[in-house]
């Protein structure tokens, strides 16, 4: 009877005591570095890409953040319909913050060269605003002058409609003002778009001395506070908060009126977000692909190891090591590139950013970017490593060998946090978890879709093999599914590479669509106010005869609050625990009567009732939903509206989400058709004018035929809003193209990857007999089919993501440019097609001896 | 009577393939002894491999038992079985087996750096002079001959001075001249150092060197020639 000794003491070394695993780490990287070349290509690639992006987001927030302020002028402004308290002006004085401000009332002005009258909105300015942006004049004092007396600006368009010049004066109130110059830019213009007269600007400390704020004129006010954070802002409107309310004054912020710029900003940072995460998921791709091919390549010499006594963990240290060290320096030089790229595009792109943009090194954004490489490289590298621990040492004497799978901690470890990865990572890009789980789910479901395609494929080609197709033809089919091939890693590879590229450039699209509505294409930058009810048709005609497009024609009623949800006004402001702030129940409305939905609207709750004739019940109206939380009402409640002195008792059946500046004007209230009809309106119709001699033809015959008609032109606001909004384009563009690079790098990588396995065969083709021309046809025609499925998929694929992403998280209209997916597709393909060729070229350059030794 | 080094008992070994199962060793019994050298032969299929395989820790058996020396390899998990190997064996493949990133020395400097061991640098390259290679220490496997290749991976066995050497089909990819100088090589080295040796062939010269030969066919041991 043998005796069995069955422990045995085994000194386990921890990783960084191991010295051998360090040194056989270098000794075998020293040769593999070309081979790792891939890994480290997709972190610097995908790391550049993030951190660029990271660090151009940055900027462009500061950007657009600075050009928010320029159309607000302020950090703050705060809106009353009397003159301010002096309670809240020693606050913000308390405070040391420097403030402005204006009163503005409608008034009638009189041109003394021509002694006609214009009824105009005056604006009495004082203190140094703006604070932010340029209030441009012509000439370039005119504001200096306006400031030291008696003198007043013009808004252009009504200069031009009067012909004024700066030698002119015009007659305020009681006060005869001489004409200072014309004003082509202020900050706060934005204010324009919910009013409808051209303005005129004095002094403040002349505005006493026209005599138009008297008991009971209705003059708004507004004051400017500048702060020196958004911390600071916040604080001052939690300071001034309970008084505002008591007061019933109104306040904005530059956050406000960025949402009320519509929701393109937000599309943009969304935006920017999904590419940074895409390059990022791009580079797990690459570094995933590069170390499961490695990994493989590495498993006849992990045998050997463990033949002569290494144990698994020291197998796996030693490429641990080498993936690790080489993904810390991809990162770092991922993280230098994409700093890099920030102070070299201000040179390349100078002549195509129509505004500055700072390109500053967010170094959040590069920290980002090191530590999410760190990460990448270990969690992606992982998965495909952990194989190693269990290579078997019986691989030595059989290739072939494949041992029962063994259970690993590690290994579900890995893949759970993979799994998690990419939740993570866009839940924190997109600060929200719910779409984390989105974006994390679409690309489960597209890998899960394209691995089922490359299936099936698979599975095609088998069932309808063509057996009487020539020898290359049938020789490439059959590579499609010979053991230890990579068809399906490659074709989820290039698949989910094609597909990702495709659904950035449906998405670009579709958010540029949706930039070019909003600032171009038929926003109408021109308003006709005051038109009566016998001139409408003529004014339809004029716009018509100058060829210019009749964009909206809308009446409007002007009527107030009598009675709110059964309770009288005056009864609802003597009530102390009333929450409804003062203005928004003492204020005129200008409402309008539709039985639709102007193309600025939606509803998204309740819906819109029409009125029928001889209809006994309540008139139902629909309300903006910014008005329904300051007047604390929804859907069923009811309202009395006083509209020039008759009683009308509505209630509400839906409410409107309405983008303000998106094709003026818009309305709080809106009646349906037959209620409000006969009531005393004005018309307003809206239309774009193209250049300035266009426009000032048209204005001068306006003025000729319709002498009361006013004329606002809004091109002075929408050019600040256009120009920011070409400035992101550019910007979108030139980010999604880094995020197309490190999809190139990942593709060329999984192609180039592939090479490893196929190099062997076409050897032994080689060596054979099969002639160079042979051995090309046959990868080509093999690649092509890789190719020409993966774009397939990958293109079908983007459609429905792009299609999701534009519904679900973009909230806008899916705009495909056929013609860019297309060749989209065609360039994957091509590409695949190309590497491939490639790749025959080092087969046939070499001598079918050397490959084989090496590979022997 | 000699120590028994090694002691095979009932081993069985049994693949599925499909649904089938493939019985490639029989209920296989035998011991090797101290500084004996063991030659396994039979025609190829008759699990000669398979049966090294198992003795040397790389696979564990189907049924039946392995103790090399003194330890059961059946009862340990596979990093004890490594670790094992490292104490007490080496090995020579039929097709060289050396790390194609790694020079000649370092190939041969492995095994004892795996152990912790330091300053291996003039032992592996006393034993690389030795086989004939003092010149080649620093050449790559790909610049090397399929004979230089094979006197490295003798070197590589031989560091760790082990108790018992596996050799498998050790000339099955040289010619003649080449076989010969490694066979003289390998029983050179080990006369020197008393290491036991189990050699699968089919290279009849090479088991005629040995002093017992298993026959196996079907994978089973149907002959036993002391010599």
């Amino acid at each position: 009877m043998i005796e069995y000794i069955i422990k045995i003491k085994r000194n386990i070394r921890p990783v960084w005591r191991d010295r051998w695993v360090w040194v056989m780490a270098w000794r075998d990287a020293r040769h593999n570095f070309s081979r790792l070349f891939l890994l480290v290509a997709s972190l610097i690639t995908g790391i550049a890409a993030v951190v660029s992006i990271g660090s151009l987001n940055y900027s462009l927030q500061e950007t657009l953040d600075q050009n928010a302020k320029e159309l607000l002028g302020a950090d703050l402004v705060i809106n009353s319909n009397k003159e301010f308290e002096k309670k809240i002006i020693s606050i913000l004085d308390t405070a040391k913050l420097t403030t402005a401000g204006d009163a503005e009332m409608a008034s009638m002005v009189m041109f003394m060269n021509t002694r006609q009258s214009r009824l105009v909105k005056l604006t009495a300015l004082y203190g140094d605003f703006p604070f932010y942006g340029k209030l441009e004049t012509q000439p370039a004092n005119a504001y200096d002058l306006m400031k030291s007396g008696r003198y007043a600006m013009l808004d252009e368009s009504l200069a031009r409609q009067f012909e004024i010049s700066s030698e002119d004066s015009i007659k305020v109130g009681t006060t005869i003002f001489k004409v200072a110059g014309i004003v082509t830019k202020i900050p706060g213009g934005g204010a324009l778009t919910s009013t409808l007269a051209p303005s005129v600007y004095i002094a403040m400390q002349s505005l006493d001395s026209t005599g138009l704020v008297q008991f009971g004129s209705r003059v708004n006010y507004r004051l400017f506070v500048k702060t020196k954070d958004n911390a600071e802002t916040e604080k001052t409107i939690n300071t001034i908060k309970p008084i505002t309310k008591k007061l019933g004054y109104s306040y904005e912020t530059v956050e406000r009126r960025k949402e009320g710029l519509g929701r393109s900003f937000g599309s943009v940072y969304q935006f920017f977000s999904l590419l940074a995460f895409v390059a990022l998921i791009l580079g797990c791709i690459g570094v995933a692909s590069s170390i499961h091919i490695y990994a493989r390549e590495k498993r006849d010499e992990v045998a050997v190891l463990r033949c002569i006594g290494s144990s698994g963990w020291q197998a796996f240290n030693i490429y641990f090591i080498q993936v690790f060290f080489l993904g810390l320096l991809g990162s770092l030089l991922g993280a230098v590139a994409g700093a890099g790229i920030q102070k070299v595009i201000p040179l390349i792109f100078k002549n195509f950013i129509p505004v500055e943009l700072p390109f500053a090194i967010s170094w959040e954004a590069v920290a980002e970017g090191l530590l999410l490489g760190a990460l990448v490289s270990v969690l992606f590298a992982i998965l495909p490593l952990v194989a190693i621990r269990f290579v078997p040492p019986l691989a030595v004497l059989r290739a072939d060998f494949a041992p029962a799978s063994v259970f690993s901690k590690m290994r579900w470890t890995a893949i759970i946090l993979i799994l998690l990865f990419p939740v993570l990572t866009a839940a924190y890009q997109t600060k929200s978890w719910l779409t984390g789980l989105a974006f994390a789910m679409g690309l489960a479901l597209a890998l899960v879709f394209l691995a089922l395609v490359a299936m099936g494929l698979l599975k095609l080609v088998r069932r309808f093999f063509p057996k009487n197709a020539r020898f290359v033809f049938r020789h490439a089919l059959s590579n499609l599914y010979r053991p230890n091939n990579q068809t399906q890693v490659l074709m989820i590879t290039i698949g989910l590479g094609g597909f990702i590229i495709a659904t950035l450039n449906i998405i670009q699209n579709s958010l540029l669509g949706q930039v070019e509505f909003t600032g171009n294409k038929n926003q109408s930058n021109t308003i006709l106010f005051d038109i009566q009810p016998s001139q409408k048709a003529g004014i339809i005609k004029l716009i018509e005869d100058h060829h210019l497009p009749v964009n909206q024609v809308v009446p409007i009623v002007t009527c107030r609050i009598q009675e709110l949800k059964g309770r009288k006004v005056e009864a609802l402001q003597a009530d102390t625990a009333n929450r409804v702030p003062s203005w928004a129940l003492t204020r005129e409305y200008r409402v309008t009567y539709r039985d639709s939905l102007h193309r600025s609207e939606e509803i998204i709750k309740g819906e819109i009732h029409s009125y029928k004739p001889g209809q006994k019940d309540s008139v139902w109206v629909t309300l903006s939903e910014g008005m329904q939380e300051s007047l604390l009402v929804d859907v069923g409640d009811s309202l009395v509206f006083d509209i020039q002195g008759v009683p009308l008792r509505v209630r509400i059946s839906g409410i409107r989400k309405v983008e303000w500046p998106k094709d003026p004007p818009n309305f709080i209230f809106v009646f349906p058709t037959g209620v409000i009809d006969k009531a005393p309106q004005i018309w307003v119709a809206t239309t774009r004018v193209g250049d300035v001699s266009e426009a000032n033809r048209f204005q001068q015959e306006l003025v000729m035929t319709y002498p009361n008609v006013s004329l606002v032109d809004l091109r002075l606001i929408l050019s600040t809003v256009e120009n920011l909004f070409r400035k992101i384009s550019i910007v979108i563009k030139f980010l999604a193209l880094f995020s197309i690079i490190t999809g190139l790098v990942v593709l060329a990588g999984a192609v180039v990857n592939s090479k490893f396995i196929r190099i062997k065969e076409n050897v032994l083709l080689r060596t054979i007999g099969a002639r160079t021309r042979q051995i090309m046809q046959i990868t080509l025609i093999e690649y092509a089919y890789l190719g020409l499925f993966s774009a397939l998929t990958g293109m079908i694929l983007s459609l429905a993501g792009g299609w999701a992403l534009c519904r679900f998280f973009f909230e806008v209209a899916l705009g495909v440019a056929w013609v860019d997916l297309f060749l989209v597709g065609g360039a994957v393909m091509l590409l695949t097609v190309f590497i491939g060729w490639l790749n025959s070229r080092e087969v046939i350059s070499t001598p079918p001896l050397q490959i084989l030794r090496k590979e022997g | 009577m000699a120590e028994i080094l090694l002691a095979a008992e009932d081993l069985t070994k049994a693949y599925r393939s499909g649904d089938k199962e493939l019985v490639v060793l029989d209920h296989v019994t035998f011991t090797v002894e101290q500084g004996s050298r063991l030659a396994i032969i039979g025609p190829s299929g008759s699990g000669k491999t398979t049966l090294l395989g198992l003795c040397a820790g790389l696979d564990v058996p189907t049924k039946g038992t392995v103790s090399l020396m003194g330890f059961k390899l059946n009862a340990m998990d596979e990093d004890d079985r490594a670790f094992l190997r490292n104490q007490y064996t080496g090995f020579i493949f039929q097709n060289f087996q050396l790390l194609a990133t790694l020079t000649a020395i370092e190939n041969v400097m492995v095994p004892l750096e795996l152990r912790g061991e330091r300053n291996v640098q003039p032992k592996a390259k006393e034993l690389l002079t030795r086989v004939g290679l003092g010149d080649r220490l620093h050449h790559y496997p790909s610049q090397l001959s399929g004979g230089e290749q094979q006197r490295v991976a003798i070197a590589r066995a031989f560091i760790t001075s082990p108790k018992i050497l596996f050799a498998d089909e050790p000339t099955g990819n040289l010619d003649e001249d080449n076989a010969k100088q490694i066979i003289d090589l390998l029983f050179g080295i080990n006369g020197e150092e008393k290491t036991t040796i189990v050699i699968v062939t089919h290279n009849l010269e090479l088991a005629q060197k040995t002093d017992r030969i298993l026959q196996m066919k079907g994978g089973k041991i149907v002959d036993e020639r002391r010599l």
